[in-house]
């Protein structure tokens, strides 16, 4: 059976995806991004090759450690491979919005599968994961938790600051006059999607909206983002995997 | 691979023939005035990398890392070489650089400075020409050399044949299989050599590496002050693009016509005038636009890369204009914010993977 392994290497987890000939999910895995990547892709890669009886497989790498996966006959860029990770998933284009751990990215997808067009954050964290991450930790709540309950929140405070560190000092601000947490937090998802909306509409957007990346779980983003956009948001089954699943499909395609 | 001269070598070779130097500061000046007076021009794009420390007590954080590149160059004691220093107003930035080195840096050197006008109206031929003579002038009295007008005709007959030569090679840059980072490399050896050796050396490339099949990489166009960093070119190359046209303030907005005429301060003020559209001569959107369609076409690119140094604000000023009319002609376009002291971010070259890999 024909198979290809696509490889994303992000900032904060590196995401794998084994397809067949029909480009089928057969195997997936998620860990979190170690200092030595070099070494720990080469691991996760001979343990994929070890369930598939050592075959041969074809890899393409993506994401921010794309080119350090030695084995990789191929490196592309993570927007190439959302995009083509959607598209193959969800059979339509539209825009997607992918809030990675370091950079958050809109890209346009035409009815084709190709990028229309993209736009990314560049050098600062704000609007990315590590934003929600950093705050979260500051306030020594879980991540996977915050969602929920900047959701579940009556008041909603405004974080005025775009970067993280100076958001922080907000924070460490408003604690001191007593507010809640959770209207942080909502004030916090608030922040992150107005600028993510700032990025969607320096784009040539086109519905649907579509969302994949880690944030992607986080169901207050998703929520903010349909108030913002006035879009329904269109969900791919597995967000955190769809540039892996697209470099799998480059690998396939050869 | 040609063995090409470094600034430094070419300086000393040519103070040890009894020549002088002028720094020189981006980016319209008139060359074969100062090779008259057997003075050699250096221009001083940065140099990159550099730790700009000692600019910062002179210049504010918002001007761009070129103009805090030259100021800390020179407060480092690498320009002392120099006998003269050139400011030309080439933007408010670099005008500002000037009144600096003259009223509170004093160095040393005679600091000279040069107006273009923003303009191409025959009113601004005559003002330019002006502005030259004075030059002139400046340079008798300080050297106490006056070369006569057949002398001065003489260098710009070599500077032309040099500027025909960079023409020639940009051109047919889609027949020289060279890489981007090695052509480009060459081509800015004319920051600094004598015109005379920059000839010889671009015929030679011209001879090496000249093919009869266009290369067959996807062709693409960069605009801006200057290709640095000049990683641009490795990620450009490794995705199977190649630099097939451009707008570089270095080069593709310096190829200046060749000029008639029995005055020679006219002759180089109409070379000047007459030079491709671009920001620091105030030209319109449109003749902007205009001349980066012709190269589209003349390369089929089909795509633009603006790589412009952060806070240029005369590049920016263009952007959103020129990418709008380049997406209505059918091209493709990214901006690429810079800074010429740090190495590309990881952002930066995935975006201009991205754009690349969108071009394929």
């Amino acid at each position: 059976m024909v198979k290809a392994m696509g490889i994303d290497v992000g900032s904060t987890t590196v995401k794998i995806a084994v397809i067949n000939e029909n480009k089928d999910i057969l195997f997936k895995h998620i860990e979190n991004t170690k200092p030595k990547i070099k070494e720990q892709v080469n691991t996760l890669i001979e343990n994929v090759k070890a369930k598939f009886n050592n075959e041969n497989i074809p890899i393409v790498s993506t994401g921010y450690g794309r080119k350090l996966v030695e084995e990789a006959k191929q490196q592309m860029t993570e927007i190439t491979c959302h995009a083509k990770g959607i598209y193959h998933t969800l059979n339509h284009g539209g825009t997607l919005v992918d809030i990675g751990g370091q950079d958050s990215k809109v890209i346009v997808i035409d009815k084709y599968g190709r990028v229309l067009d993209f736009t990314m954050n560049d050098k600062c964290s704000a609007g990315t994961g590590r934003f929600l991450e950093h705050t979260a930790a500051r306030m020594e709540i879980p991540v996977e938790k915050i969602g929920e309950i900047a959701l579940n929140a009556k008041k909603e405070l405004k974080i005025s600051s775009t970067c993280t560190v100076f958001a922080e000092s907000e924070i460490i601000s408003l604690l001191a006059y007593g507010e809640e947490v959770d209207a942080i937090l909502k004030g916090l998802h608030r922040g992150l999607v107005t600028r993510i909306v700032g990025m969607i509409n320096s784009v040539a957007f086109t519905p649907p909206l579509m969302l994949s990346g880690g944030v992607a779980k986080n169901n207050a983003i998703r929520k903010m983002l349909e108030e913002e956009t006035g879009y329904e948001i269109v969900m791919p089954p597995h967000p955190q995997i769809i540039g892996a699943y697209g470099a799998a499909i480059f690998a396939l395609e050869g | 691979m040609l063995k090409i001269p470094t600034r430094t070598e070419t300086i000393y070779k040519f103070k040890a023939k009894g020549g002088k130097i002028v720094a020189v500061a981006p980016y319209h000046y008139p060359k074969a005035l100062f090779r008259a007076f057997n003075i050699l021009p250096v221009e001083v794009w940065g140099p990159p990398k550099l730790n700009t420390l000692e600019s910062k007590a002179h210049i504010q954080t918002y001007v761009c890392s070129v103009v805090h590149s030259i100021l800390a160059f020179y407060l480092q004691g690498n320009l002392e070489v120099c006998d003269f220093i050139l400011i030309p107003h080439t933007c408010d930035s670099l005008q500002g650089l000037g009144s600096i080195f003259l009223d509170f840096i004093k160095p040393k050197q005679k600091v000279l400075t040069f107006y273009t006008p923003r303009e191409r109206r025959r009113i601004d031929i005559s003002f330019l020409s002006k502005e030259i003579e004075k030059l002139y002038n400046q340079l008798c009295e300080f050297t106490g050399e006056k070369p006569d007008f057949e002398e001065l005709h003489r260098h710009i007959d070599i500077e032309e044949k040099a500027n025909k030569m960079l023409k020639k090679l940009l051109n047919e840059r889609q027949y020289l299989d060279i890489d981007d980072f090695n052509f480009y490399s060459i081509l800015r050896t004319k920051e600094f050599l004598p015109a005379e050796e920059f000839i010889e050396i671009a015929n030679d490339v011209y001879l090496m590496y000249k093919t009869d099949k266009p290369i067959s990489k996807t062709p693409v166009i960069v605009s801006g002050l200057l290709p640095e960093p000049m990683e641009i070119f490795t990620i450009i190359n490794e995705k199977n693009g190649f630099v097939a046209g451009d707008d570089l303030a270095i080069t593709g907005r310096r190829l200046y016509p060749p000029s008639e005429g029995s005055n020679p301060f006219v002759r180089l003020a109409k070379s000047i005038i007459f030079s491709p559209p671009e920001p620091s001569r105030g030209d319109s959107v449109e003749a902007r636009l205009k001349n980066l369609l012709e190269i589209a076409k003349r390369t089929n690119s089909k795509g633009v890369i603006f790589y412009i140094v952060t806070f240029c604000e005369q590049e920016y000023f263009y952007i959103s204009h020129l990418r709008k009319g380049l997406r209505e002609n059918g091209i493709k376009s990214i901006l690429i914010d810079t800074d010429i002291n740090q190495e590309l971010s990881q952002q930066a070259i995935t975006r201009l993977e991205v754009f690349l890999e969108t071009l394929q």
